[in-house]
């Protein structure tokens, strides 16, 4: 016994280990939404990580569910592909029933159902639903002139800041003027530059989707690396 | 006749090819207290018969036309216990869909629920068809829509038409008045007319029960208001 516990071994133990199975991972990523009046910007990092590891620097956490209807999600990848595919199969299923397709509230509230029947064993993701109706910006299932929303590991590190910067809290001289789709931008891609100095798993690349009456317009632009 | 010895059970077809139970369910809708729905350009009527058959009954405390929700309303002709079930199931099917998608069900999906429900009892085990046809009106994606449920789980989109006693000549009587710019307001004048055809002794704004489905949405007609088209009526 003290003959096989050498010293130059400090994790040599012969005590019995339990081993468990933890069914979660924390893949990282950050998810930014922005939304105007009549549009909205939505940008996720493409780093796919697990701990110290990269798994990819290019994944796009994108996922356009109907014309004008985008979910971004950040957190544990198995959970997030599962997710997006009983997501779009419901989808399908309403169109066929309804003849139509789902509207972006729908889409938000039975996403809310969906995951609110995992309440016991949730899905471990940080979910953006981001769309428009009728021609409104509807985010996360509520409509607003200048809203944000973030998720994903910078989530809280940042809605702070796009609070005071979009939202216009906490400031005296305040603009009334509605918010310009470039400004959105501008401001969605000095978010992750900030996001990507300060926190590990956010970095590589930028995937952006515009959404506006006539559709999703896709742009990407390049962050650190390290 | 040969068919009632495959008329017991219900999930046995005879050899013409019927289930003969859903024929006597048929059978009992037909007489049942009639009913009428018409679609108008604005907006649905429907209307039934509600006669009591004593003095004595309370007036009123129960209703025939049934508000399924802000924008669907129901009427049926046949067996009444039946159709209170179907409501209630109506009901909570729409408060089911509200609850998922957060908006209101258009009014087909209702139907084709109910219908679905309807179609069981006549594929189970020990059970027996609902002895009802319903109409439902509704109002949705700016438009209004006029629909029938049938005991055998069959469902039909209507114009107008008519249930129960004397439908036949009750749809006779709406071939020859409907038009496709009817208004709402003439539809209702319409639907009592409908009603008096098959109507024994006098029509009162108490042994009728009328209901409107327009823009903004169902509500059934308070008797006063009854009385008003009434009174329009020779």
């Amino acid at each position: 016994m003290s003959l096989l516990a050498r010293p130059h071994y400090p994790d040599y133990s012969t005590a019995p280990v339990q081993h468990q199975f933890y069914p979660y991972a924390d893949n990282g990523g950050s998810v930014v939404a922005i939304a105007g009046d009549d549009f909205v910007v939505i940008g996720a990092d493409t780093r796919l990580s697990a701990g110290f590891s990269i798994y990819t620097r290019n994944q796009n956490k994108l996922f356009p569910l109907a014309k004008t209807t985008v979910l971004g999600c950040s957190g544990c990848w198995c959970d997030t592909l599962t997710l997006t595919r009983i997501l779009k199969s419901r989808m399908q299923m309403y169109a066929q029933e309804h003849n139509k397709t789902m509207s972006t509230t729908a889409c938000a509230q039975m996403l809310s159902t969906m995951l609110y029947y995992k309440r016991f064993f949730p899905y471990s993701i940080s979910n953006v639903l981001v769309g428009l109706d009728n021609e409104a910006t509807t985010l996360s299932g509520t409509a607003k002139r200048r809203f944000t929303k973030l998720g994903g590991s910078a989530g809280a590190l940042l809605q702070p800041l796009l609070d005071n910067q979009i939202g216009q809290k906490n400031m005296e001289i305040v603009s009334k003027e509605p918010l310009s789709q470039e400004k959105a931008l501008k401001i969605l891609k000095d978010v992750f530059i900030s996001a990507a100095e300060r926190d590990i798993y956010t970095g590589d690349s930028v995937f952006i989707n515009i959404i506006t009456k006539d559709g999703i317009q896709e742009d990407k632009f390049e962050l650190r690396k390290d | 006749m040969s068919t009632e010895r495959y008329s017991f059970s219900l999930t046995t077809f005879s050899p013409s090819g019927k289930l003969v139970q859903i024929e006597y369910a048929l059978a009992a809708v037909a007489a049942g207290a009639p009913s009428v729905g018409i679609k108008a350009s604005n907006g649905v009527v429907i209307a039934t018969e509600n006669k009591h058959k004593s003095i004595l009954y309370d007036e009123h405390s129960v209703h025939k036309v049934e508000m399924i929700t802000n924008h669907i309303g129901m009427i049926y002709s046949g067996m009444g216990p039946d159709y209170r079930l179907l409501v209630k199931q109506a009901r909570k099917m729409a408060q089911q869909y509200y609850l998922v998608y957060h908006e209101p069900i258009p009014t087909v999906q209702l139907v084709q629920r109910v219908a679905a429900v309807m179609q069981e009892y006549t594929q189970s085990g020990g059970v027996r068809p609902f002895g009802v046809s319903l109409l439902i009106c509704g109002w949705d994606s700016d438009r209004p829509y006029l629909f029938q449920c049938d005991p055998s789980g069959a469902y039909f989109a209507w114009k107008a038409t008519a249930m129960g006693k004397n439908y036949i000549n009750g749809k006779t009587f709406l071939e020859k008045r409907y038009s496709e710019d009817l208004e709402l307001d003439d539809a209702v004048h319409t639907a009592i007319l409908t009603l008096k055809e098959s109507f024994e002794g006098q029509m009162t704004a108490d042994n009728i029960e009328v209901g409107i489905c327009d823009a903004s949405g169902f509500r059934r007609l308070e008797p006063s208001h009854v009385k008003d088209y009434l009174a329009n009526i020779p």
